[in-house]
């Protein structure tokens, strides 16, 4: 017998997947309905909505899709939401999954966790379980979330797993709201429960189109500024970049050069088997034909689409600091081959951060509008003489309105709406 | 004589050829480590599905692979306790000798 530890186990198996399609990794958006309205959020649905509801996979569908995703050879399952203990039969779920054996990550905001709930998770524990914190002070946690008393249930859900030893990690994203509590929420979690933590600083509109999210969004400023606030962070950007400039950009001619569909997919909770999580335009109904066809025929044609079109992101050698992927031009422009110029600037930003020089890669006005070229050298002084840096954040920063902010707005076709 | 069975405490998967454990409850193994059998300890950890003695896995791995009889023996015996320290194997009583 061999006991390797998870990550020589991963990173094993990775290499003897190399070059081969093979479904490995399953995402299941088990519901939307969320007792959170995080301002942030790009798919939360409210707890009583009952259309919702009544459009989710049931039980005994979730059991047939489970046993053929063993049959698939997934090995790495991950629930999330919306917030997967909206499901009141989420625990019967979960558990035939854990019968087949399958290593299970849990996202969830932990305010529905119980005691019911955790004693169950220390009887069958899952590999890893992800809370999200959205501020270490109760009144900056609830401007985000607005929902009153939900700070004291996730701390207690927090607690709860602790108590009994699960594995548990927290994570962050920061917004305008919550940025000023990055660094507490960081060490919170790692100098006071010794878990753990981790933050993102990028979010995109709705998957109904809504650009509602976009208005407590961090300046592209403030995103790098975060990054460069805690060295090994920097360093990790650092040296990726180093990494992807100092070897020649390889062509690639397909729409999608990520892990979706090749190693990974998503099901949402009404059965559409995607990509990713964020990718909508594009979905299978598992209901009609089942996983292992949508697997083997549909994935497959939406991984293999060629590009239409060289972009200003086709020779870019900032991939390895940049979020634009297909599912983010979806959602931001309504094209997947769009770049999406926030990401865009923050990549440009990291790398002058960082003292790279961005290498040539056509027509970017990042790169080659002289005003927008001054701007950034303006943003990097300000970042790197600290100027600017979350140590002076002492707030939430004004928050002003912005159009087409109602769910279901559709109009960019990043919801498949236009379909 | 003492009875080997996998412990209903984890399940098995093939996954690319290889045999993995996977703990499904507490206290079984290690959550941090994924466990992968070998093709001889494969084949030990399906003769063990229903109840066996050492001496019957000893015959079933004598048959499947030529090996020196007394080093097949400490290689189930060695097997057993590994799997058995990890939680991973019970034992489920004593067989009768017929």
């Amino acid at each position: 017998m061999n006991s390797a530890s998870y990550s020589e186990f991963s990173l094993a198996l990775h290499e003897k997947f190399t070059n081969q399609r093979v479904p490995i990794d399953a995402t299941l958006e088990i519901t939307r309905r969320c007792p959170l309205e995080c301002q942030h959020c790009y798919n939360n649905l409210s707890m009583g909505d009952l259309a919702a509801r009544n459009r989710e996979l049931t039980k005994e569908e979730y059991f047939k899709l489970l046993a053929d995703l063993a049959d698939m050879d997934v090995i790495w399952l991950l629930f999330t939401g919306g917030e997967i203990f909206a499901r009141k039969d989420f625990l019967e779920i979960y558990a035939f999954a854990k019968q087949k054996g399958f290593l299970i990550t849990l996202f969830t905001n932990g305010t529905l966790i119980n005691e019911q709930i955790a004693d169950y998770l220390r009887e069958f524990p899952p590999f890893s379980i992800e809370i999200t914190l959205y501020g270490r002070t109760k009144q900056t946690y609830e401007a985000l979330t607005q929902r009153p008393g939900s700070y004291d249930r996730c701390m207690r859900g927090i607690q709860l797993l602790l108590d009994r030893g699960l594995p548990l990690k927290l994570k962050t994203v920061g917004t305008k709201i919550n940025r000023h509590e990055v660094a507490s929420m960081k060490q919170f979690a790692e100098q006071e429960l010794g878990v753990e933590f981790k933050f993102d600083s990028l979010m995109s509109p709705r998957i109904d189109c809504s650009q509602s999210p976009l208005k407590v969004r961090l300046s592209p400023e403030d995103v790098v500024a975060l990054d460069m606030y805690w060295p090994k962070i920097a360093d990790g950007h650092r040296k990726v970049l180093q990494a992807e400039i100092g070897t020649p950009a390889v062509p690639v001619n397909t729409v999608y050069s990520c892990g979706g569909g090749l190693k990974s997919f998503a099901i949402d909770p009404y059965g559409h088997m995607s990509i990713c999580v964020i990718s909508h335009q594009d979905t299978y109904d598992i209901r009609q034909g089942g996983v292992r066809s949508g697997w083997e025929h549909f994935l497959l044609n939406i991984r293999q689409r060629k590009a239409t079109r060289a972009t200003k992101c086709t020779q870019c050698r900032l991939h390895s600091v940049c979020s634009m992927c297909p599912a983010n031009g979806e959602l931001e422009n309504g094209d997947p081959e769009s770049p999406v110029e926030f990401l865009c600037e923050v990549a440009h930003l990291r790398a002058l951060a960082l003292g790279f020089d961005v290498p040539e890669h056509g027509d970017c006005d990042f790169c080659n509008d002289p005003e927008q070229r001054a701007s950034l050298k303006n943003s990097v002084r300000r970042i790197n003489s600290q100027e600017i840096t979350p140590a002076a954040w002492t707030g939430p920063q004004d928050i002003l309105p912005i159009l087409n902010s109602s769910q279901s707005a559709a109009g960019c076709g990043g919801c498949g709406a236009m379909h | 004589m003492e009875l080997y069975v996998r412990s209903d405490a984890v399940v098995s998967r093939v996954i690319a050829g290889e045999t993995l454990i996977v703990p499904i409850s507490k206290g079984v193994g290690d959550l941090a480590s994924i466990y992968s059998l070998n093709q001889v300890a494969t084949t030990i950890w399906d003769t063990i599905s229903h109840p066996r003695s050492k001496s019957e896995i000893v015959q079933v791995i004598a048959r499947e692979f030529e090996a020196e009889g007394a080093q097949i023996e400490r290689d189930v015996e060695a097997f057993l306790v590994e799997m058995e320290s990890a939680g991973l194997v019970t034992e489920v009583g004593v067989a009768t000798s017929s």
